[in-house]
């Protein structure tokens, strides 16, 4: 359904997204992850045609977004991050004007509407002025909108930013419920979000696609480093390689000494192997820290770090 | 064209909600009255006057017109685009599937309908005089002609301005300094020695346009004048929203 093909957007010399290449499938519910500023907004524009690669492009639903942007914005329905609505209008005008906008059969119009605001949960508001609804309201004003058309997939930019937790566990149950026949990429930095509604992850940091896979495989990431030791090390130790690379943090201690955090894979087996290890070089361990494999981890490790230069 | 009649429907209802459209109108009307009501007096106290000094070419050709002209046609056209871009709506219109073309005209169509309607009720004017003595309704075509493009013209320049800021007020001021800009060099027709001074001055002179237009003296070169000022500041502004996705 999306098919991000060296996607770059850059600004001067400051570059926004690099080359990033994906794709996401028909009926996929994908999470895009990344921490504020990670380029999240940026790639959903270029996808939703609203600012043109710097190189690059990509399909949506085949329909090539930079030579055919009216033909592939048809194809999908855009939330963006801030809901920007016309405040002076009434919550059913402005979806009705949407509704034409979008080309949506005069016939169908009204139908279109009225399940919009049904999906939405704005049944009740829909002769509320604009400008009068709550944050909460307005953003689900802008999901009604990108349901509008019911275009095959729905890019949403962080659908339930200023939710409260009631608002969000709804607005994500629709989702949820999108997704039977919709295809849904939807951004956030929340964790949660992603493991309730999601089925895949694109995690961006700094402009670069650092991981993408189910969120098992990114879980499963995380296993392989399901537990840290704490080690404390002489300054003028030499150490093999092996031990230097499992090396995730480091700080001086007074005396002569080294704090490590040295990352241990396999689960338990390689923690005794490791501990072997250590004792024998005479290094003690401090402390041992088992962490479960949760995508917290994965995401705060993977988006850390300074991305590899292109 | 397609979203054309939606956004033109979206800007109509948005102007004529909101208190802009009926300020304005509550001022065009009060200076054209005024005008109206000086002329009507001081005709009444000449009243052997040929057909082409008439109360209505006095009244069209009056400094009234340009000067309500250039108060109403900048804040008319001041939201259209930098309002989009300040409250960020750009970004769902954009994101709809309309060409860049459908969303200029449409917006532009909005304030130009709304700037003619502003002129029907002066219709009543012309009902008046046609009451105490003989109107020629060619010279009322011509002369609704006249102001009908030069708002027209306006209205483009003002959509482009808009084009260029985020900030209603900068978009008015730019508005109003070179439609200002344009009037003062039109004056240069009674100031200039013959010359490409006087030439260039005369061509675009907005005062010469409406006396022409007032006597019935439809010139197809003032008509290729707006004509230019209405395509090109639209041509220009359908860029800038094209260029918009590629900032």
């Amino acid at each position: 359904m999306i098919e991000a093909r060296h996607l770059t957007k850059r600004y001067g010399s400051h570059v926004a997204v690099s080359d990033l290449v994906f794709t996401v499938g028909a009926g996929e519910v994908v999470g895009f992850l990344g921490p504020n500023g990670a380029g999240k907004s940026t790639t959903l524009r270029m996808l939703s045609g609203y600012l043109g690669p710097s190189s690059g492009d990509a399909l949506i639903a085949g329909i090539n977004v930079v030579d055919e942007p009216l033909l592939a914005r048809q194809k999908l329905g855009y939330m963006p991050e801030e809901c920007p609505v016309y405040p002076e209008l009434r919550v059913s005008e402005y979806l009705r004007f949407r509704a034409e906008l979008k080309r949506v059969a005069r016939s169908r119009r009204t139908s279109a509407i009225g399940r919009a605001l049904e999906l939405a949960g704005l049944s009740e508001r829909q002769g509320s002025i604009v400008g009068h609804l709550s944050k909460g309201y307005r953003q689900r004003l802008g999901l009604a909108d990108a349901l509008l058309s019911d275009p095959p997939l729905l890019i949403l930019d962080e659908p339930t930013s200023g939710l409260d937790p009631n608002q969000i566990r709804e607005v994500r149950a629709v989702i949820r419920g999108l997704a039977e026949q919709h295809t849904v990429l939807l951004s956030t930095h929340i964790l949660p979000e992603v493991e309730v509604t999601c089925d895949r992850a694109l995690v961006i940091h700094r402009g670069h696609l650092v991981a993408q896979g189910s969120l098992e495989e990114l879980r499963s990431r995380g296993a392989a480093r399901s537990a840290v030791l704490v080690v404390r090390v002489p300054t003028e130790l030499t150490l093999p390689e092996a031990l230097k690379t499992r090396r995730t943090a480091k700080r001086a201690l007074d005396g002569g000494y080294e704090e490590w955090e040295v990352a241990v894979d396999n689960g338990r087996d390689g923690l005794a192997a490791l501990s072997e290890q250590l004792w024998q070089l005479g290094i003690s361990v401090a402390e041992a820290r088992l962490g479960g494999a949760r995508l917290e981890e994965v995401f705060l490790e993977l988006t850390r770090t300074e991305p590899l230069a292109s | 064209m397609i979203g054309f009649w939606a956004i033109l429907k979206r800007e109509l209802w948005s102007l004529w909600v909101t208190p802009l459209a009926w300020v304005l109108l509550f001022v065009f009307l009060g200076l054209q009255g005024t005008s109206f009501y000086l002329l009507v007096e001081h005709f009444s106290k000449s009243p052997d006057l040929g057909l082409n000094e008439g109360p209505i070419q006095s009244y069209f050709a009056s400094l009234f017109v340009p000067v309500s002209l250039l108060l109403v046609c900048p804040a008319l056209s001041m939201r259209v685009f930098a309002d989009e871009r300040r409250q960020g709506t750009l970004e769902t219109l954009l994101t709809a599937p309309v060409s860049a073309l459908s969303v200029v005209l449409g917006k532009y169509c909005a304030t130009l309908f709304t700037y003619w309607a502003m002129w029907l009720p002066t219709l009543l004017y012309v009902v008046i005089l046609r009451d105490s003595g003989v109107v020629d309704w060619g010279l009322v075509g011509s002369s609704y002609l006249g102001v009908a493009l030069l708002g027209a013209a306006y209205l483009a320049v003002g959509t482009l301005m808009s084009a260029l800021t985020q900030s209603q007020l900068v978009a008015m001021l730019l508005t109003t300094l070179t439609l200002f800009g344009l009037f003062i060099l039109g004056i240069g027709e009674r100031v200039f020695d013959p010359g490409p001074l006087l030439d260039v001055s005369s061509h675009v002179s907005v005062l010469g346009q409406l006396e022409d237009f007032s006597k019935g003296v439809v010139d197809s070169r003032r008509l290729v004048f707006d004509a230019t000022l209405i395509w090109f500041p639209l041509f220009l502004c359908v860029r800038i929203v094209d260029g918009w996705r590629l900032d």
